[in-house]
């Protein structure tokens, strides 16, 4: 079946079989292979992207579920060659080692952070609990996250504004 | 300067942007899809096997099994393993090829146009198989009259490796012992749950080389299991890792590489070129690969009343599976860790690694020390309790120095600092965490626990780990630099850095970086990495035994001093190869175990603070201090990094992730079975604490240190909860139905 969605942007449609997953979607039928995979069971995050706006397990849902959203994987998140905020803590604070969790891990923190600009490190973990990280122990990962509420405070306050959610 | 900073990982901006390419990211829309199919079971003798309709099935291109494959067997350190169960081969092995020994065992490789058809196909094989006694553990295979399981080995029993140590007089060391402590202990297996599943894909490349992209720890060693099983010579294969979704161990054996480079190989020959790629599910890469081994440990310890040991009489058992994989090489680890790094007088120990029929066990960070350390350790604080001793005291009565002579009756290599790290480690654990202390994440029922419910203890234990290979096995690492500048110039605008070290997320490529600019005076953005590709880079050895930073740091300084001389010369470019080999080792004496072990250790000890709710069993780890002497921290952040992550994978072997195997097969093949830690799942504080109490002939007086995290979380747990319930525990995972069977059990607290 046709399969039309807004993927980074860009408008994308493809040919795909109805039980096509949006994960597979999105590394098959569009050539992002950012966006990883890692269980069978909804359970590592690896593959978690943002569906209008929303950090999602894109291994959990149908391509065909999703006509016409708009879909923001790892490879959509800088603005052209600035790095997110998001990116570049992951990368000053070490909040990688292997690297296969980092595109979900960054954004469901993304998503974490828009609707709260200034967690604690308690709801930094409780927002992150979906994700699994093998390498890092997970300091780093809650590091980096805190350290960008902290040092891009404005760009957070003003994505929490526009997406009307109040801190 | 490089060596000593902090800068980015070189691979970190790929990693964030989703640019950088795990295997599976590396195959093409055009490629075929290969399907592995299992044997499915755990013991049996295959009969008949059928692949008629397999092949005629819709979209199928070819369907692969023992007859295709050259040499039939292939294993890391032992060539025990059939690539495919059939029912004939070619011959070329005295392993009997029709008998399936493990649920996993590969019986064919069906490749296709689809993942669907693949799966059609694999459905459409028939085999027929005559069952055979399944020997779910070490008792059963142990037991007089269980069928052999590799009877071409001629030792009519399934205990296929044994090593000893007979060291000074035993009654003696009895008739000494104030204190004598006893027990069995149970070690259970752990999945390395690297998050990226097994994923590969061959092709021949411009150069006619069957050409395997996958993710391992040893390009090179790769190579030569592919090789010998396709007959072929080595430089007519080719390995290239691309990005590596970690490792631990899990990736030392090949899993898809031999059947991968198998299919292009034969379809090339059929005139079909396409590249053959396999992505494994969740499910199949934990059945399919091997664990960190289960076993049992039998110890019998005596002391003195001043707490020194005088006697150390132990006896392990591995179970090593179905197959050898590198089991006689853990089971080594294993044996010369049952003394703990202390001076032990008089010894009596023996290891061996027992055939089953159960997933074999293999390479996990700490291979086969995290096992007896925690035999050790435990040893040690129960005699520390038997003798009214604190538990760093009895540690400083004992722990091996410089100049001491180590449980295999040769003197240490040079730079013993375990008394240091015990004292520092213990120092720290005594003072309150330096940050503000989190609030624990780790909340226990929501309920809360019962009032008087939650108990609170300390731990300690400490361990040393060899750094390289062991036992005489070969070792060595090579590395190349080339420098670039004019003729007239005085020194390089820039240098290339060949290395095949893999990077499987420690940061390997970027602490080469620096070391290679370190070594060349040069700004690290002036080195430019290429590596793991058998083309283009020497053979390093693999990403183990804590070795890659030591060995390719000393490989990196000898190629920077040629290609200085080349410079030097006046060579424009101007090339420097080095290939280092460290002291020698020898293997363990048959009857003795009298050799040098090892040229090289780290050392590492870890204090534990944790709450335990008696009503519940659950366990919350407060802090702990983790103290590593890593003789100087090429990259200190990496070496945190390490630290963090090894606890945490500590964490999860000792306290949540629970394995369970019925008859040999394994029942918890999914991540939301098998629990690895979660962010919410950690010690609340992690203290690493880092010492730079230089190796001799370490690099930069370097010393590995990715394994060591691992090596004393189990006792220093099992002491805290001693010491806040009484009870030991000789058997681990601590999930809460066990805590609380153990604690009603034992009438405490
Ligand atoms: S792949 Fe694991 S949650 Fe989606
Ligand atoms: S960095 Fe390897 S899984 Fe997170």
């Amino acid at each position: 079946m046709q399969v039309d969605m807004t993927v980074n942007g860009q408008d994308r449609s493809a040919d795909v079989e109805a039980r096509t997953l949006l994960v597979y979607y999105l590394r098959d039928a569009v050539g992002l292979t950012g966006t990883n995979v890692g269980c069978d069971t909804s359970s590592c995050g690896a593959c978690t992207v943002l569906l209008n706006g929303e950090s999602v397990k894109s291994c959990t849902i149908l391509a065909a579920q999703v006509r016409g959203a708009d879909v923001t994987t790892i490879e959509g998140l800088a603005d052209g060659t600035a790095l997110h905020p998001m990116q570049q803590a992951f990368m000053e604070c070490h909040g990688l080692q292997c690297g296969y969790c980092t595109p979900g891990m960054v954004l469901a923190a993304t998503s974490l952070l828009a609707d709260n600009p200034r967690p604690t490190e308690a709801e930094v973990r409780e927002g992150l609990e979906g994700n699994l990280c093998r390498c890092t122990g997970y300091h780093n990962i809650v590091k980096a996250v805190l350290h960008t509420a902290e040092h891009d405070a404005a760009f957070w306050q003003a994505r929490a504004s526009k997406s009307g959610v109040t801190a | 300067m490089s060596v000593g900073g902090t800068p980015r990982r070189i691979d970190s901006e790929g990693k964030v942007t989703g640019v950088t390419e795990y295997p599976a990211d590396r195959i093409p829309p055009d490629a075929l899809v290969a399907k592995v199919v299992f044997t499915n079971q755990a013991h049996a003798r295959l009969t008949s096997l059928d692949v008629r309709a397999a092949e005629v099935t819709p979209g199928v291109v070819a369907v692969f099994t023992a007859p295709d494959v050259p040499v039939n067997v292939y294993g890391l350190t032992l060539p025990d393993q059939p690539v495919f169960v059939g029912t004939s081969h070619t011959g070329r092995t005295d392993v009997p090829c029709d008998v399936s020994r493990w649920e996993a065992d590969h019986l064919a490789l069906v490749v296709a146009e689809t993942a669907h058809a693949a799966d059609q196909a694999a459905a459409a094989i028939v085999a027929t198989w005559e069952p055979l006694p399944v020997l779910g553990d070490i008792d059963e295979a142990m037991a007089p009259g269980a069928p052999l399981l590799h009877p071409e080995n001629g030792l009519g029993h399934n205990v296929y490796t044994t090593y000893n140590i007979r060291k000074g007089d035993m009654a003696a060391g009895w008739a000494a012992a104030a204190a004598v402590v006893e027990a069995t202990y149970e070690v259970p297996y752990q999945e390395h749950a690297y998050l990226q599943p097994e994923a590969g894909m061959a092709y021949i490349d411009d150069h006619g080389r069957v050409t395997v992209e996958i993710a391992g720890q040893w390009t090179h060693e790769d190579r030569e299991q592919i090789a010998h099983a396709l007959d072929l010579p080595e430089d007519e294969i080719r390995v290239i890792y691309p990005a590596i979704g970690g490792a631990f161990g899990g990736r030392e054996d090949t899993s898809l590489q031999i059947v991968l480079a198998l299919a292009a190989w034969r379809l090339h020959q059929r005139g079909e070129h396409r590249p053959v790629g396999c992505v494994w599910s969740r499910e199949e890469s934990i059945v399919g690969h091997h664990k960190r081994h289960r076993g049992r440990i039998q110890a019998r310890w005596g002391a003195d009343a001043e707490g020194r040991i005088t006697a150390v009489e132990s006896e392990a058992w591995l179970d090593a599976g179905g197959y050898n994989y590198t089991s006689n090489k853990v089971l080594g680890n294993l044996h010369l860790g049952q003394g703990g790094p202390y001076e032990v007088p008089n010894a009596q120990v023996t290891s061996h690694a027992v055939y089953t029929n159960a997933v074999p066990g293999g390479a996990f960070r700490g291979f086969g020390g995290p096992q007896s350390a925690y035999v050790a350790e435990c040893q040690m604080n129960k005699l520390a309790e038997a003798l009214g001793l604190d538990p760093v005291e009895i540690r400083r009565r004992n722990v091996l120095r410089d100049g001491s002579i180590g449980i295999t009756q040769t003197p240490m290599p040079d730079g013993v600092t375990i008394a240091q790290v015990v004292e520092a480690c213990a120092a720290a654990a005594s003072t309150p965490p330096p940050a503000s202390p989190s609030e624990p994440f780790t909340p226990f029922a929501t309920l809360g626990p019962a009032a008087g419910d939650l108990r609170r203890g300390r731990g300690f234990a400490c361990a040393f780990k060899n750094v390289g290979f062991s036992f005489g096995f070969p070792e060595r690492c090579e590395a190349e630099i080339v420098l670039h500048g004019a003729v007239g110039d005085d020194a390089p605008h820039g240098a290339d850095l060949f290395h095949a070290g893999a990077d499987v997320g420690q940061g390997a490529h970027t602490v080469f970086t620096q070391m290679a600019a370190e070594a060349l005076g040069l700004p690290i953005e002036r080195v430019h990495g290429h590596f793991s590709d058998t083309a283009i880079t020497g053979d390093s050895g693999s990403a183990s035994a804590s070795r890659l930073t030591w060995m390719a740091g000393n490989a990196i300084l000898g190629a920077a001093e040629e290609a200085d001389k080349a410079w030097r010369n006046g060579d424009r470019p101007a090339v420097g190869k080095f290939r280092y080999v460290p002291p020698p080792t020898e293997a363990l004496d048959p009857e003795t175990g009298v050799c040098t072990p090892n040229f090289s250790y780290g050392y590492v000890a870890q204090a534990v603070e944790l709450t335990v709710d008696t009503g519940t069993g659950h366990i919350r780890v407060d802090r702990v201090v983790s103290t590593h002497d890593v003789g100087r921290a090429i990259n200190p952040d990496l070496v945190v990094a390490q630290i963090e992550g090894g606890v945490v994978q500590a964490h999860g072997y000792v306290l949540s992730e629970d394995l369970q195997v019925r008859d040999a097969r394994i029942q918890t093949p999914r991540l939301s079975t098998y629990l690895i830690p979660g962010i919410g799942d950690g010690p609340t504080v992690i203290e690493p604490l880092i010492l730079e109490l230089a190796d001799p002939i370490g690099p930069w007086g370097a010393r590995g240190m990715a394994e060591m995290p691992m090596m004393t979380y189990a006792p220093a747990v099992v002491a805290a909860l001693h010491d806040a319930t009484g009870v030991w525990f000789d058997a681990f995972p601590l999930t809460p139905s066990r805590v609380l069977a153990r604690l009603n059990e034992s009438g405490r607290p």
